[in-house]
């Protein structure tokens, strides 16, 4: 089979769209269908094709047109609070990401230094760490100002954090 | 769109949806679900502009993609296991003799023709309007098209002499 055209394909397929064929037709391009195969498949298909259309007109449809319009209205509405949550969605899991980066990097720098779990115990006197920060706060003991900032911004992002949970919460 | 709007647009495109997705799916109820889909699909996205004849285009293009993604989904589901006797049992839509003719004739056909050739012939597309629909070039299209006109004319002709045998 061989890809050919037929200068009277277009003329033909309009008048088959236009329901012209075959009696709005002239005698010659009658003749050329008669004689023309790929004419003639056209016809014929075309023929087919559009009164298995024309049957299909008249099949039932279940949906209603109001119900697929609210499914849409819905749809639209969860994609539109999907867009909404996401940066929330992407903020927790970014704060879930450093807390176990930092538990790693924690745990990991305690290994290198011998596992010296139980020795905190020893130096954590609730009353002298009070006394430290009250000498701090006087100005009696220098702290890194590096790591008393640091410590401050982790803290007011904590609080931030909190808050804005305990308000999204109700 | 309002929702008046979409429901005039519905009833008047509705059953050649159908028809199109059941012709070329040969299964009503995937259809029905397609159908369903697209409609969806088609108020979720933004309509395009130039009226009826290019959202009929638009609603076209999304019901051959989701029949598209259909075909990508593993062999179990796939148009080509589906047994040409049950394709024709299925089908209610037709009546006798578009059952007895064509929808054999279909089933030996792949989905890409059937899509093809129910746009071009019942549809009525040209092959650019078809190259917007499916994604496929005009020349492409074009010949697609020949053979697959060619090779359902055959199917055709030989269902219809055995059909007229028979009476």
């Amino acid at each position: 089979m061989r890809f050919r055209t037929c200068s009277y394909e277009n003329e033909l397929s309009q008048a088959l769209r236009d329901g012209h064929w075959p009696k709005g037709c002239g005698q010659e391009l009658r003749a050329h269908v008669d004689a023309c195969c790929r004419c003639n498949d056209l016809v014929l298909v075309t023929q087919i094709f559009q009164q298995a259309r024309s049957e299909s007109e008249h099949a039932a449809d279940d949906n209603s047109p109001s119900l697929l319009w609210w499914r849409a209205q819905l749809r639209r509405r969860n994609a539109a609070a999907d867009r909404i949550s996401r940066p929330i969605t992407i903020a927790q899991a970014f704060a879930w990401f450093i807390t176990v980066l930092v538990a790693v990097v924690f745990v990991a720098s305690q290994y290198r230094h011998g596992l010296h779990w139980a020795t905190w115990r020893s130096e954590f006197i609730p009353s002298r760490i009070l006394h430290q920060l009250l000498l701090a706060g006087t100005g009696q003991i220098n702290l890194n100002p590096f790591l008393l900032t640091s410590g401050f911004a982790v803290l007011a992002l904590l609080t931030a954090f909190v808050v804005y949970l305990a308000w999204e919460k109700p | 769109m309002d929702s008046d709007a979409f429901a005039g647009f519905y009833l008047r495109s509705a059953p050649a949806l159908r028809a199109y997705l059941v012709r070329v799916s040969g299964n009503t109820a995937l259809a029905d679900d397609l159908m369903q889909e697209s409609y969806l699909r088609f108020l979720s996205a933004s309509c395009p502009e130039g009226g009826e004849v290019n959202y009929r285009r638009y609603l076209y293009r999304i019901a051959t993609n989701l029949l598209r993604d259909h075909w990508r989904r593993p062999r179990a589901a796939c148009i080509e296991d589906v047994p040409e006797g049950l394709l024709a049992a299925r089908d209610a839509l037709s009546s006798i003799d578009s059952r007895a003719i064509l929808d054999p004739a279909m089933a030996r056909m792949r989905p890409r023709e059937r899509q093809l050739l129910w746009l071009a012939h019942a549809e009525g597309y040209s092959h650019r309007e078809i190259s917007e629909i499916t994604g496929l070039s005009v020349a492409g299209i074009r010949l697609l098209l020949f053979r697959a006109r060619h090779k359902i004319a055959r199917l055709l002709r030989k269902r219809i002499d055995s059909v007229r045998g028979k009476v």
